[in-house]
C-alpha cells in the first residue's frame, strides 16, 4: 500500500519535473560554446502532458482504432516477449550461478566471459541472434532471447554472490549434519542467497524490458511498443506527442515487470516482515 | 569403547606460508564411553581447534582421530555426534522451532516427530514460548540456548559443545547444566566441554582436560569425584579442592608436577585406570 503511494508520488515528481522545465527551460535548448547542453523545450520536441494524454484518447489513423488501444496491445505483446526472456533469462542465470558456485574451475573460467558479454553492444548482437535463430525461431522468439541475454547476468552475479554468502559456520554445521552438496545447497545456500536474489531479479526484470524494446526495433519484429516508438517517431514532426505515447507505454511496461517481480517476493520472504534482514 | 580417541595429533593452520600457526602439538586425549571430559585453557590454545578435529570439520597435520571406534570422518557421515559451536549459528530465515528441527529434517524424521522432539527440547531450555520467532528477535543468550537445543534434539551418543553456556546468566546457567548432566546420565552421552569457567568445568565433568597455549597442548588431566552433582556438590570441599586443583594447573605451577611435559604424562598414566 505504501509502496504504491511511493510509486505514484515517483510519478508526479517526474510529471512536475518535464512540465517545470518546458515553464523554465530555453525553448532553443541552452547551447553553450556549440554544444546543446540542455534539451530544446518547445512543443515540438516535449509536448505537454495533457498534449500526450488527449493524444492517447484520438484514433491511431483518422478512422482506426484510438491509440491508447494500439500501445495497450502493443505493450502486453513485448509483456508476453519480456516474460519469457525474463523467465529464461532468471533461469540460465541461476544455473550459472550454482554451477560456479559449485565448481571453483567453473567460476574462474566463466566469471569474465560472463561480464564480457554485456559489453557486447546490443545492436551489434541483435541482427546475429536474428541471423542464426530465425530460421528456427518465430521472431517473437528471437526478441525473447535477446532480452533473455540481457536477463541472465544480474540474476547470475547476484545469485552467484548469494550462494557464496553463508558464514564458515552455516556451512560448517551443515558439514556436521553430513549433508552433501545438494542439501547444504537446499537448506542453506539457496535460502541466505534470497536477499540477494530478489534486487538481482528486478535488475533482471528491467533489463528484460530493455532487451525486448531493442530488440523489437533492432529485429524489425512487428506488434510490439518497440516497433510503434519507430513508427510513431517518424511523425515526430507532424505529431509529436504520438511517439511520446508510445514511449509512455513502454514506462509503464517497465513499472509492471517490476510490480510483478516484487511479488515473486512476497510469500519466499516471510521473515522479512518480523526482522530486518541487511543486504548486499 | 571408548568414545573418542585423539593420538599423537598436531594441527597447523596453513602450513608452509608466513602466517603459519601452530595451533595443536602432540595433543593425546581420550574418552571413555559416558565420559564427561571439559577442556581448559586460556584464550587461542586450541580448544576449538580440538574440537572441530573431533567433528571431522578439520583435518589434523598429524596423528589420528578415532569416534567411536571408527574414523572420524566415518563418524561424521553417520553422525554419531552433535555439536554447538562458539557462536550460536542460527540460520535467521527459520523460525526458533524450525532451527531446533533443521538436525532432525535432515535425519528424515516425519513432520509430526520434528515438531513433538524440537518443542520437548526448547521446553528443556526455557524457550517454549519463543517457538514461533525468528533468530534476529532473540537476545545473544537466547539463541546460544536454542543452539544448545538443536544439538540436543538428534539425542547424540556423543556431545560436542563449544562453550555453550558463556553467554547465559548465573541462574540459567546453572538449570541448564543440571539439565545437561541429567540428559548425559540418562542416555549414557560421552561429552566434550569446551568452558573458560573453571568451577563450571570442576562442577560438571568427569575429568578436566588443562591446555595450555602457544603451541596448545594438554598440560594436565585432572579427575574429579564429587559426593554429588547438586547443590551439596557445589558445596562440598572435593569440590573447592578440584577448583584449586585446576586453577594451579592453569597457572602453570601445579605442585605434584614440575614440568608441563611430565605432568601430561602422568594425566596419561591414570586415563587408562
Ligand atoms: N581457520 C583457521 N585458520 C588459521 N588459524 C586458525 C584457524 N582457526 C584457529 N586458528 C588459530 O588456532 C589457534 C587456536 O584457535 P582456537 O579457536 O582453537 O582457540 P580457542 O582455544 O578455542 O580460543 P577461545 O577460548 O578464544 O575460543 C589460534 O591461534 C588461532 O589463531
Ligand atoms: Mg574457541
Amino acid at each position: 500500500m505504501k509502496r504504491a503511494l511511493y510509486v505514484l508520488l515517483g510519478l508526479a515528481v517526474a510529471a512536475a519535473l518535464w512540465e517545470g522545465y518546458k515553464v523554465v527551460g530555453n525553448p532553443e535548448g541552452t547551447v553553450l560554446f556549440g554544444v546543446r547542453i540542455l534539451p530544446r523545450a518547445d512543443d515540438l520536441s516535449m509536448p505537454h502532458l495533457w498534449t500526450v494524454l488527449e493524444r492517447l484518447g484520438r484514433p491511431e489513423l483518422t478512422g482506426g482504432r484510438p491509440v491508447w488501444i494500439v500501445v495497450a496491445q502493443a505493450c502486453l505483446f513485448t509483456l508476453g516477449i519480456t516474460a519469457a526472456g525474463f523467465v529464461i533469462g532468471a533461469l540460465v542465470g541461476l544455473l550459472l550461478a550454482v554451477a560456479m558456485e559449485r565448481f571453483r574451475v567453473v567460476e574462474r573460467g566463466l566469471l569474465p566471459y560472463v561480464i564480457l558479454s554485456q559489453t557486447v553492444p546490443l545492436v551489434a548482437l541483435a541482427p546475429l541472434v536474428a541471423g542464426w535463430g530465425g530460421t528456427i525461431m518465430p521472431p517473437w522468439a528471437v526478441v525473447s532471447v535477446i532480452a533473455a541475454y540481457l536477463a541472465f547476468f544480474p540474476v547470475a552475479v547476484g545469485m552467484l554472490r548469494g550462494l557464496q554468502s553463508p558464514s564458515a559456520s552455516g556451512v560448517e554445521l551443515m558439514r556436521s549434519y553430513a549433508a552433501g552438496w545438494w542439501r547444504t545447497l537446499v537448506k542453506l545456500r539457496f535460502p541466505s542467497a534470497l536477499p540477494y536474489l530478489f534486487p538481482a531479479l528486478r535488475l533482471a526484470g528491467a533489463a528484460a524490458v530493455v532487451g525486448a524494446v531493442v530488440g523489437e526495433i533492432s529485429t524489425g519484429t512487428r506488434g510490439g511498443v518497440g516497433r510503434l516508438i519507430i513508427e510513431y517517431s517518424r511523425e515526430a514532426t507532424s505529431d509529436p506527442a504520438k511517439v511520446y505515447t508510445a514511449m509512455l507505454g513502454a514506462a509503464l511496461l517497465g513499472l509492471v515487470v517490476a510490480g510483478l517481480v516484487s511479488l515473486l517476493e512476497l510469500p519466499l520472504m516471510r521473515h522479512r516482515r518480523h526482522v530486518e534482514v541487511a543486504t548486499l | 569403547m571408548t568414545a573418542v580417541v585423539v593420538s599423537s595429533v598436531t594441527k597447523i593452520f596453513n602450513q608452509g606460508r608466513t602466517d603459519e600457526v601452530a595451533a595443536l602439538s602432540d595433543v593425546d586425549l581420550e574418552v571413555r564411553d559416558g565420559e564427561f571430559v571439559s577442556l581448559i585453557g586460556p584464550s587461542g590454545c586450541g580448544k576449538s581447534t580440538l574440537l572441530r578435529l573431533i567433528a571431522d570439520l578439520i583435518e589434523p597435520s598429524t596423528g589420528t582421530v578415532t569416534v567411536a571406534g571408527q574414523g572420524a570422518a566415518k563418524a561424521r557421515k553417520e553422525q554419531a555426534y552433535g555439536i554447538a559451536f562458539q557462536q550460536a549459528g542460527l540460520f535467521e530465515w527459520r523460525t526458533v522451532l524450525r532451527n531446533v528441527e533443521l538436525p532432525l529434517e535432515l535425519r528424515g524424521l516425519s513432520k509430526r516427530e520434528r515438531k513433538a522432539r524440537a518443542e520437548q527440547m526448547l521446553a528443556l531450555v526455557g524457550l517454549e514460548d519463543f517457538a514461533g520467532h525468528y533468530p534476529a528477535q532473540l537476545s545473544g543468550g537466547m539463541q546460544q540456548r536454542v543452539a544448545i537445543a538443536r544439538a540436543l534434539a538428534v539425542q547424540p551418543p556423543l556431545l560436542l559443545m563449544d562453550e555453550p553456556f558463556g553467554a547465559l546468566d548465573e541462574m540459567t546457567r546453572e538449570r541448564l547444566q543440571s539439565e545437561l548432566l541429567g540428559i548425559c546420565a540418562k542416555t549414557n552421552t560421552s561429552t566434550v566441554f569446551v568452558t573458560h569457567s573453571i568451577s563450571e568445568a570442576v562442577f560438571l565433568s568427569d575429568r578436566v582436560v588443562v591446555m595450555s597455549a602457544r603451541p596448545g597442548r594438554i598440560t594436565a588431566s585432572i579427575e574429579i569425584d564429587l559426593p554429588s552433582r547438586d547443590d551439596a556438590g557445589r558445596q562440598s570441599p572435593a569440590y573447592f579442592d578440584k577448583i584449586t586443583e585446576v586453577r594451579q594447573a592453569l597457572r602453570g605451577t601445579p605442585a605434584s608436577a614440575p614440568s608441563p611435559r611430565s605432568s601430561e604424562s602422568a594425566a596419561a598414566g591414570t586415563d587408562a585406570r
